[in-house]
């Protein structure tokens, strides 16, 4: 096998053990399917293009996350016509972490009660779509730590590499992200009628 | 543990401190073990700081269980015939 061939089956292979996660984090970034494809294949193609700057092929992994997230921000950010949202405003520019941690607490007694009464079996009540569509309102940076971390696995280090920032500020991220994702999944209860269902199953018992 | 309500005007400084670190630590990523221990003891003095662990626990799982958004068939035949050509 020439060198060559043994390149293009290494990619092939890396490329197709990550196919999941890349259209996963792709979905999240440009939340529409068809320029979720579009993203996997433009970085599969940068990265082919760049594979001799992969000094670690154990690497592989942060190092393709970050062509697709480059590549987002080069070519799909601007098609993203979604605004963010007023609700997230005030956490999403809040300027330290105490100030979050703050916001949090202040959220309403409402929010606080439902997301923490056991008895309303909220998480178990979330389905994929429901996470889906309350990470899908983050502001971007946030949504980002959360999906590269939360849902795909990688390290505080592993997604500073992707995202070319400190662990600091994927620490800061995060905590944010967090705060904001519970927000987000109220707003969604909300909408998808959960909370209505979580009241019927409490006045019942 | 403390009697400590999940009122949010009852947390106090400690538990300031504590949000500051449990996203870190319930991802594994608090390697400092004086931080870890000061966390743990917290969490297993208050109540409220404990609650919202355990919340963000399953939500933690969940999240994971949740990233599995299926390729459609037609990325997966783009990306070997992208391959292929190159």
């Amino acid at each position: 096998m020439s060198e060559q061939d043994d390149k293009k089956a290494f990619f092939s292979r890396r490329v197709d053990e990550h196919m999941h996660s890349l259209y996963s984090v792709a979905m999240r970034l440009t939340r529409n399917s068809a320029d979720a494809e579009d993203l996997v294949a433009e970085a599969a193609s940068r990265a082919w293009t760049s594979l001799d700057s992969l000094e670690d092929r154990e690497r592989f992994r942060p190092w393709i996350f970050r062509i697709l997230h480059n590549c987002y921000i080069s070519d799909y950010r601007k098609k993203s016509v979604r605004p963010v949202e007023a609700v997230y405003d005030e956490l999403a520019s809040a300027s330290d972490d105490s100030e979050i941690a703050v916001l949090l607490i202040q959220q309403p007694d409402d929010f606080l009660n439902w997301w923490a009464n056991p008895e309303q079996e909220v998480i178990n009540q979330l389905l994929g779509k429901d996470l889906h569509a309350a990470i899908d309102c983050l502001p971007e940076p946030f949504r980002v730590v959360v999906v590269l971390i939360n849902v795909e696995g990688l390290s505080y280090d592993e997604a500073a590499e992707v995202l070319g920032v400190s662990p600091g500020t994927i620490r800061s991220r995060m905590n944010r992200g967090r705060t904001l994702l519970q927000k987000s999944l109220w707003q969604h209860a909300q909408d998808a009628g959960l909370i209505s269902r979580c009241n019927t199953m409490e006045s019942s018992s | 543990m403390t009697n400590k309500t999940d009122k949010p005007d009852q947390l106090d400084s400690d538990c300031l401190e504590a949000f500051d670190h449990l996203y870190a630590y319930l991802n594994g990523e608090l390697k400092d073990p004086d931080a870890v221990a000061k966390i743990e003891h917290h969490l297993d003095h208050c109540r409220s700081c404990f609650s919202r662990a355990q919340i963000e626990r399953e939500l933690n799982a969940r999240l994971k269980q949740s990233g599995n958004d299926t390729p459609p068939e037609s990325l997966q035949n783009r990306l070997k015939k992208l391959i292929d050509n190159f």
